[in-house]
């Protein structure tokens, strides 16, 4: 078997007595589009910046075409790299700013201006060479630091939040540019974001970082579809959650009671549920059918708090009668929502494999 | 806005006369002894009897005022040298550097601000004394460090704070060493901030008296020794084209701080 392109390997981070990240593997194939997803605190950034050889980990390796990359100085790894904030050097115009690498690299005069042509080309900023970077907006400079930082043909190109200081409507625009210049230039792109949108759309795979650990890695329906952790769930898309008692459990399923009188079987299980322990029971909002009046099997009896015109979406706030609050989602003109109001019993009928308890 | 300059009414013509007042306060020194140097008066008398420039002839004419003149720009010029590449050493460390006590060691480094300059001098007198550097270039150039140091770590520390080091960290990613990036990316872009301090260096030197005297000797003298020194003796205009030449050169580095701020804004 070939060695994978790029191996992070048990990888450790202490700060002191914090533990920034841990046990991360992660293995990505040459030209794949990989995300870090999760909120601020979950080690995402601290796996890049280890990768950009501006951290040491405490423990573990970076492979990357089998070669340890650990020892390697930030300089010579080859690696390119846009932050957070606008990096480009200030003094020097856009030109001269994608040519820096070039002329690091003592590449002829020729080629370095060949290539940075190029470059403009590629980010659709021609014409833009002489400018200054003060003169440029938020948007124009970072598709520069894009443009810059894959002048030198990197194997890798780390993406730390590029456009978390953007508006919606431009960032949107540049992750479009974005996926472009990946299908074109076939760069192989670890990407760091907080947006669960964002990484959806870019992404090949998404890792989900959650205190310092990877929870799960997989394509975003994968990840929509079957989360392997509470935090995964909750994290990619809207979800409900359900608190129930596990019945029995065999074979990675589980049957359940929800409150008195409610039981559903056959829920796919995560972790290890005892008959008889307390899990939360996760639904997925789009996954739920609302009909009104007597209550089946496989289904949880609600009563409706509130209605919400959403376009093209209805949304229903209800309660179990526990207290718990749902969300249902039903697309307009739905037969059920004709009449619906506030207060009325309805029924929430779910396919129990669409469904998943995670147990503690 | 509670205080609109245009709002003002009546009280406008006060704050223009009160600023005025200032203004002639701190300019008429000046301007005083400006014309006192090309009066005619041998006396110094104001307004002077006819206009003349045999004051600067002899200021010129004299190779002691002229050695004067060229020792206190060389020794301005050696401590700036000085002053700007420790300060952007000290800078580096006290802004990028994670160690305990860098608060203090900033405080420690801008004490010579706040420090009665005479007794900086008698220490300093006293110290040298030991080691004979008593009225040698060394020692001169030694002891204006000491007082222009704050104001070149106060001037780099500054610009380095507002550089965000993440563009150095494109650098390096660009394959710079961490050297070249600081030399080639980190340093232009403070560079407003060097200029600061070299511009502040020298003239902290260019017209210091209180340490300059302590360190003279007779065949060692800059500017401000020299008219200090001359003063005592004799009150010639000889003084006044002295003091207005120093001026002259303070006014024109600071009009060239101030083109070069214009510059880099535009």
């Amino acid at each position: 078997m070939t060695a994978p392109f790029l191996h992070i390997r048990a990888l450790r981070k202490d700060y002191g007595v914090v533990t920034a990240v841990r046990d991360v593997n992660l293995t990505v194939e040459r030209g794949e589009f990989m995300t870090f997803l999760g909120p601020s605190g979950s080690g995402k950034s601290t796996t890049l910046y280890i990768l950009a050889g501006f951290e040491n980990p405490t423990a573990g390796d970076i492979l990357l075409n089998g070669q340890s990359l650990i020892a390697t100085p930030s300089h010579k790894r080859n690696i390119g790299m846009v932050f957070q904030r606008y990096t480009l050097f200030p003094h020097l115009s856009v030109g001269e700013n994608i040519a820096f690498p070039l002329k690091v690299r003592r590449l002829p005069r020729a080629e370095v201006d060949a290539k940075v042509a190029k470059m403009l080309k590629l980010v659709r900023l021609e014409g833009f060479e002489d400018r200054k970077p003060a003169q440029m907006s938020g948007g124009q400079q970072q598709r520069v630091a894009l443009a810059r930082a894959l002048a030198y043909d990197p194997p890798v190109l780390l993406m730390d939040e590029p456009l978390s200081a953007l508006d919606k409507k431009l960032r949107e625009e540049i992750q479009h540019e974005i996926r472009r210049i990946h299908q074109e230039t076939e760069v192989t792109i670890l990407y760091v974001t907080h947006d669960q949108e964002e990484a959806l759309r870019l992404s090949d795979r998404i890792a989900v970082f959650s205190k310092g650990v990877i929870d799960q890695i997989g394509t975003g329906p994968e990840l929509y579809a079957n989360p392997a952790t509470r935090f995964v769930a909750e994290f990619i898309g809207d979800s409900d959650f359900v608190t129930c008692r596990v019945l029995s459990a065999g074979s990675g399923r589980a049957d359940l009671a929800v409150g008195t009188g409610m039981t559903i079987s056959g829920v796919p299980m995560h972790g290890i549920g005892a008959a008889g322990s307390n899990a939360a029971l996760m639904l997925r909002p789009e996954r739920l059918s609302l009909k009104r009046g007597a209550i089946g099997g496989n289904s949880l009896s609600a009563t409706v708090t509130d209605i919400t015109f959403l376009g093209s979406n209805i949304h229903v706030a209800a309660k179990v009668p526990s207290g718990e609050a749902l969300s249902v989602r039903l697309p307009f003109g739905h037969e059920a929502t004709s009449g619906l109001a506030r207060g009325d019993t309805v029924s929430l009928a779910f396919d129990p494999a669409s469904a998943h308890v995670f147990c503690a | 806005m509670l205080l609109n300059f245009d709002r003002l009414g009546g009280w406008k013509w006060i704050l223009i006369g009160i600023t005025g007042l200032t203004a002639a306060f701190l300019i008429l020194p000046i301007v005083f002894i400006a014309a006192l140097s090309f009066g005619s008066s041998q006396w110094l008398i104001f307004p002077p009897p006819a206009w003349t420039l045999k004051w600067y002839e002899a200021f010129f004419a004299d190779p002691r005022w002229l050695e004067a003149a060229g020792t206190s720009f060389s020794i301005a010029a050696m401590v700036t040298v000085l002053s700007v590449l420790i300060g952007l050493v000290a800078s580096f460390g006290l802004v990028r550097g994670r160690f305990i006590g860098k608060e203090g060691l900033r405080a420690l480094f801008l004490t010579p601000m706040i420090l009665p300059v005479v007794v900086l001098a008698v220490a300093l007198y006293a110290f040298f004394l030991r080691i004979g550097l008593n009225g040698t270039v060394t020692g001169f150039v030694i002891a204006h460090l000491v007082v222009a140091l704050p104001f070149s770590i106060l001037s780099i520390t500054n610009a380095l704070e507002g550089f965000d080091k993440s563009i150095e960290d494109a650098a390096v990613l660009c394959g710079a060493s961490p050297l070249e990036a600081k030399l080639r990316i980190t340093l232009p872009s403070i560079s407003h901030g060097l200029f600061s301090a070299a511009v502040f260096s020298f003239l902290t030197s260019w017209d210091e008296v209180v340490l300059a005297i302590f360190m003279a000797s007779p065949t060692l003298q800059t500017l401000p020794v020299k008219i200090w020194s001359t003063l005592r003796q004799d009150l010639t205009p000889v003084i006044a084209a002295a003091s207005t030449l120093l001026i002259v050169v303070t006014i024109a580095l600071m009009l060239l701080v101030a083109l070069l701020r214009k510059g880099l804004k535009s």
